[in-house]
């Protein structure tokens, strides 16, 4: 049954020692997807190069029909399992702020730190940015609560909000997935630029 | 230029190979990936160890202070740590390793690294408001069906879509 | 060919996930594994501590202000009027699963932590809701009593100690500023259940996760 570390009550070592793998596993990953690269990543927003959907839909929808079939199966303990808690204000408000900065950076935080492990230096100066940010959201936390803790709704799954099963909802969600790549694919070809393609 | 570097591995197959390491991550610790809980937690240490006073009565920094562990100790600390790693070995492999400004020919170096900056710092503080950040919000969230993974992704992704014809001429 | 190779990696993705979606979606529902709770389980939850708050955790939880917990006062109504912890409300025990007070202890939302004097009151009642099958209910471990000698009445520890329980010390002596009204920190601003929600390090507890 899992998830083994925490239902078996095994140390923090190991479980430190478990992120640290897991984070090989996702840093080499990424790195090996091009997201080390804020040209590839900005490739998206200007449909030359779709690569983050790609990447970022298919991740998903394993490891929601992964999540699916272990729970079917009895293998995994989801009332133990995280989910994210909604606040329905800061969530579309820090949303909102980080799309600006995915454009503006060309990065987003793990992505960055793949890129800094290569060597690149805008990713290195992206993180510096990243920890001011951080910073100044700590100086600002006492003005900011009341927008933070505001709209608190528990940790709903949409499948409950739309009151559908789990895997109805994964089936959507693929159905649109497939759409946007096929979609996406076209727009490769529509916005291809050979001249940046070449270079990342 | 002479290219020597490896290509990328198909975006599909890198997708269902994230996709297993984050149902790794539920299977084994119950929980997604994530990428800015470490920076902020590097920025608490930080803070705590300038001025350990402030950093226990602000209410933000406080709320990660005074338990038994450092908060350098944290779960996300060592997953970043590890794509440290696992991005270097992966970039050493393809011969990827260089440091290098990446930008577009149209900008010069210091317009870059004002950008990555400012986008670095709009980023951070989004997170930390957001409570996660692409990976920790929008992936591990979409993947246990969250109403909050999916509602982040939308409103990353689609902010990132509407602003980018402002800044087109940084990255086209 | 090179077209071909253009087009084969999308389809087979997408073939595979709409199938993988297709199993997904005609799969029947599975059963709520938290609803069967057998006595072996729940002694072992209860032995991990799993659901149990600590008082310094609790105290942390009041002072950030976060809006998902609530805290429950299982004691009667003449010891809950004459104290009680900021924000708490009143199940007395024997009414817990009375129909005016089950939507409070079985819903979806917030996370319930129980207390009482001591823990065996607390602890019962979460055992009786778990067993129901019934999420996010917590216990005080220590109760109020341990509230009282650790958090309002914090001993300073030797001075043979670690840094670890000075550390742990001052926090007590900056709780207990803020409880008993010498605010340090800031007023609180506790409007009936506007809490905060416990930060699970322990075993069999929803795992803390996001990346916030």
């Amino acid at each position: 049954m899992a998830p083994i570390i925490p239902l078996n009550g095994y140390t923090e070592e190991l479980n430190l020692l478990a992120a640290f793998l897991i984070g090989i596993g996702f840093g080499f990953v990424l790195e090996q997807a091009g997201f080390s690269s804020s040209r590839k990543l900005a490739g998206m927003f200007y449909g030359y190069d779709i690569t983050v959907l790609k990447v970022f839909f298919t991740a998903a929808i394993t490891a929601m029909v992964g999540l699916i079939f272990l729970n079917y199966l009895g293998l995994i303990d989801m009332s133990i399992v995280y989910i994210n808690q909604y606040y329905i204000k800061s969530a579309i408000v820090g949303g909102v702020i980080m799309g600006a900065g995915f454009i503006i950076g060309g990065f987003c935080p793990g992505t960055s730190v793949c890129a800094a492990a290569i060597g690149k230096i805008d990713a290195m100066i992206f993180i510096g940015g990243s920890l001011i940010g951080i910073f100044i959201f700590g100086l600002t936390y006492d003005w900011l609560e009341p927008l933070y803790n505001d709209a608190f709704v528990g940790a709903p799954k949409l499948s409950e909000e739309l009151g559908i099963k789990d895997g109805l909802l994964a089936f959507a969600v693929i159905f649109m997935a497939v759409m946007m790549f096929w979609l996406g694919e076209k727009a490769e070809k529509m916005f291809k630029r050979d001249d940046i393609s070449k270079e990342i | 230029m002479i290219d020597t570097k490896t290509k990328y591995m198909n975006p599909y197959l890198a997708g269902v190979l994230l996709g297993l390491v984050l149902l790794a991550a539920f299977y084994l610790t119950g929980r997604g990936l994530g990428a800015s809980g470490a920076m902020k937690s590097a920025v608490v240490a930080t803070v705590d160890v300038v001025d350990a006073n402030y950093a226990t009565t602000n209410s933000f920094f406080g709320k990660f202070l005074g338990g038994p562990n450092s908060p350098m100790k944290s779960w996300l600390v060592f997953e970043v740590l590890g794509v440290l790693v696992g991005g270097f070995i992966s970039g050493a492999f393809a011969g990827r390793l260089k440091f290098k400004i990446e930008k577009s020919p149209n900008i010069t170096n210091r317009r870059r690294i004002i950008l990555a900056l400012i986008g670095g710092a709009l980023f951070g503080f989004g997170s930390q408001l957001g409570r996660g950040c692409t990976s920790g919000a929008a992936l591990s969230g979409m993947a246990v069906l969250s109403v909050a993974g999916y509602v982040t992704m939308v409103c990353i992704f689609g902010t990132a879509f509407a602003l980018a014809y402002f800044f087109r001429k940084n990255w086209i | 060919m090179k077209k071909v190779n253009n087009y084969t990696p999308r389809l087979i993705a997408s073939l595979v996930m709409v199938l993988m979606g297709f199993v997904a979606a005609v799969l029947p529902p599975t059963k709520n594994s938290s609803t069967e709770l057998n006595a072996e389980q729940l002694l072992r939850e209860l032995k991990l501590e799993s659901h149990a708050v600590s008082v310094d955790e609790l105290a942390q939880l009041l002072i950030d202000k976060d809006p998902s917990i609530l805290l429950i006062d299982l004691r009667s109504k003449t010891e809950y009027d004459t104290f009680h912890l900021p924000g708490a409300i009143n199940i007395p025990f024997d009414s817990l699963f009375t129909e005016n007070w089950v939507p409070y202890v079985d819903q979806g939302m917030r996370n319930n932590v129980f207390y009482s004097n001591g823990t065996t009151l607390s602890t019962e009642a979460w055992m009786l809701t778990r067993q129901r099958g019934f999420k996010n209910n917590y216990y005080l471990r220590g109760g109020l009593n341990e509230w009282f000698t650790d958090i309002i009445l914090p001993v300073p520890p030797e001075a043979t100690e670690s840094k670890a329980a000075f550390d742990l010390y001052q926090k007590r002596v900056g709780a207990k500023m803020f409880f008993t009204g010498n605010t340090a920190i800031s007023a609180p601003a506790q409007s009936e259940s506007e809490i905060k929600l416990p930060v699970p390090q322990k075993k069999k507890q929803r795992v803390e996760g996001g990346c916030s």
